[in-house]
């Protein structure tokens, strides 16, 4: 589905990306670890087109095509769906108008007619009960005065709206309370399918207990430097990264 | 010649009276405000009384065609062609008349110059414990044949316990330039509340000077709300005193202006008496040239204290080349109230649209949406549904957008 090859990527003259090579099939789901400024956000955040990072060698393959040659709302229409670290408040714009306005704006892409409104609200109502989100919440300003787990949560909603090919969630554990994060973890499972796969960046091996991945890659100095099976990510949790950077320092010295 | 001219040569052929006349000759000392005094530092009028106006209305004729679209269609209606009142509603307890005259305080020259001329405008009297549903809709309409300048000058009575909303709007129908110099006083009785709602969408050859005065009794609530899409040049002042104590004076403002559009907004609350709240929330969207100003000034008077007052100015400058002056002022001589302002300028945040591209919508749509959200905060405030329709379908249109906000 999505194949990175020698990622080089920095903003001005910092290189934060320093060759990433990583490929993930549908159906699969991988988990990126690492320790902070590993480069995890950065990877998520030129997937989904962020302009602030300038790539200056290697390619995204997403389905065949030059994910980098195009704007981020293309990318999202052809199905890459980033689950933010720290999701924006926009104040003025209601849940349900925002996505009401995000699947229009998508269905307008494939030129489609847009989702007749009684459509629109059955399949909220749906999500919502996944993810057990109380009744109010669409009427609410988006992510305006969200606590840190509703923003979350918040993401994982639009996602199953949104119902993409290949999602990236970063950091979606961080501010999550345990039966937040059973909730979220729950979900995310139960939209999973053969025919889309899931990129789960995390700094810790917590979220991992709940959402088990295929393929586990330990990210540092914007290189994958190992990776593994579901395994590794407890070995990580019992060690720390500190024997794997000791090891990725002598070789890249 | 100029304007100052013009009315010039009207003044010595028109009988004015003793008093008008003096009130005439003391504008013509002093002549139109410039940009050297405070309350027009940023706000020239320059250009526009360089060009020469007919001091007397001309029109031609208005069909009904013509000014069909521009009424919001309520039952309560006060219609005026070219100053003249052709159609007022019958509504118990509510009199409506045509100009009738009244003194004010002219402090400014504007005023003093609408003192002297105005011959036109409404008079409505409103007793004591009137209710009414429906708004009362006051369009004026103007096709005149050349340039020319108008005097409005109206007053608003309302007794105790009333509960009362205008909408009002002035029209410009030719192609020729219209200078409204519009004043209304309104005195708002014990316990009343009011909505006055300013649709200003004034034809692009539409100079509007528009004050209105509003003088409060005890625990009463007066609620302006105030948009801007048209016009060449608009400035409002608007102005709260609050004789009683627990009164409540509340403004909403959005000007959306693009090429070189103009809007000045002057507010004044003065709190003269304890337990007193006032609420102002002005926001600005500044595109192509266009130049905004915001001068809101809140005044304190020593005995009145346990004051709340809010103030805040929000802009969106969206081009290199619009510009807003905006300037709080706060005076306060007592020393058990609670003010605040703020004022923002800024731009749309890079982070909020890179989410709603993130999320499939595309570049300009996000713009426009973070626009859109950005004025619909003070659209929210206004009480009739068909007024906030109205603000919201303007908007869309101004910021050329096609969204449907409903669901």
């Amino acid at each position: 589905m999505i194949k990175i090859t020698n990622l080089k990527a920095g903003i001005g003259e910092t290189l934060i990306l320093n060759g990433v090579n990583l490929e993930v099939k549908a159906g699969e789901v991988h988990a990126i670890m690492g320790p902070n400024g590993s480069g995890k956000s950065t990877l998520a955040s030129i997937i989904a087109g962020k302009e602030d990072y300038e790539v200056t060698e290697g390619e995204i393959g997403f389905e065949g095509e030059d994910l980098l040659e195009l704007p981020p709302e293309e990318r999202a229409n052809k199905g890459v769906f980033l689950s933010f670290q720290y999701p924006v408040e926009i104040p003025g714009i209601s849940v349900s108008n925002f996505i009401k306005t995000s699947i229009n704006e998508r269905r307008k892409a494939k030129g489609l007619e847009p989702m007749p409104t009684p459509k629109l609200l059955k399949m909220m109502r749906e999500k919502m009960e996944l993810l057990s989100i109380k009744d109010g919440y669409l009427s609410r300003n988006m992510n305006e005065g969200f606590s840190g787990g509703e923003k979350k949560r918040n993401e994982i909603f639009q996602m199953a709206m949104l119902e993409p090919k290949l999602s990236i969630l970063d950091e979606t554990d961080s501010g999550l309370d345990i039966d937040a994060l059973r909730i979220v973890a729950n979900g995310v499972n139960k939209l999973k399918t053969n025919d889309n796969a899931t990129i789960v960046i995390t700094h810790y091996q917590r979220l991992l207990d709940y959402i088990v991945p295929d393929f586990v890659h330990v990210l540092y100095n914007g290189r994958i430097v190992k990776s593994g099976g579901a395994i590794l990510a407890h070995e990580l949790e019992e060690k720390g990264y500190d024997y794997i950077i000791k090891e990725a320092d002598k070789k890249w010295a | 010649m100029g304007l100052i001219d013009d009315i010039k040569s009207f003044s010595e052929k028109e009988k004015l009276g003793a008093k008008k006349n003096e009130l005439l000759q003391s504008f013509l000392a002093k002549g139109f405000p410039t940009i050297k005094e405070e309350e027009w530092k940023y706000t020239s009028l320059k250009n526009i009384v360089a060009e020469s106006f007919s001091v007397e209305e001309n029109g031609t004729e208005i069909s009904k065609g013509d000014i069909e679209k521009y009424i919001l269609g309520f039952k309560y209606k006060i219609i005026f062609l070219e100053g003249v009142l052709i159609s007022k509603p019958n509504i118990k307890g509510v009199d409506i008349s045509d100009f009738s005259n009244f003194e004010t305080k002219n402090d400014d020259a504007i005023f003093g110059l609408n003192s002297a001329l105005a011959k036109k405008g409404f008079t409505i009297k409103v007793e004591n414990n009137i209710i009414l549903e429906a708004p009362i809709e006051i369009l004026f309409f103007s096709n005149t044949k050349n340039n020319t300048f108008v005097q409005h000058r109206n007053k608003i009575i309302i007794g105790d316990n009333a509960n009362i909303k205008f909408v009002e709007r002035i029209q410009n129908l030719s192609s020729t330039k219209c200078f409204t110099n519009h004043l209304t006083q309104i005195h708002i009785g014990k316990n009343t509340n009011i909505e006055y709602n300013k649709i200003q969408d004034n034809s692009a050859n539409s100079i509007l000077i528009d004050n209105i005065n509003i003088y409060q009794l005890q625990d009463s609530n007066a609620i302006v709300n105030t948009l801007i899409f048209g016009g060449a040049f608009t400035r409002n002042t608007l102005s709260f005193e609050q004789n009683g104590s627990n009164c409540d004076s509340n403004m909403n403002g959005i000007s959306i202006l693009d090429d070189n559009q103009f809007a000045d907004n002057h507010t004044f609350v003065d709190h003269k008496q304890p337990h007193c709240r006032s609420n102002e929330m002005y926001k600005g969207i500044y595109l192509g040239k266009s130049k905004g100003v915001f001068n809101g000034k809140i005044m304190v008077r020593p005995d009145a204290q346990k004051i709340d007052a809010f103030q805040s100015n929000n802009n969106l400058l969206l081009s290199e080349s619009a510009t807003i002056d905006s300037k709080p002022q706060l005076e306060i001589y007592a020393d058990d109230v609670k003010c605040s302002h703020g004022c923002t300028i800024g731009q749309l945040d890079d982070e909020a649209i890179f989410y709603m591209r993130s999320r499939g919508i595309g570049a300009e749509e996000a713009r426009a949406v973070l626009t859109y959200a950005f004025a619909s905060e003070a659209v929210n405030n206004i009480s009739i549904p068909e007024v906030k329709k109205l603000a919201q379908k303007l908007i869309a249109k101004k910021l050329n957008v096609d969204l449907d906000f409903n669901l």
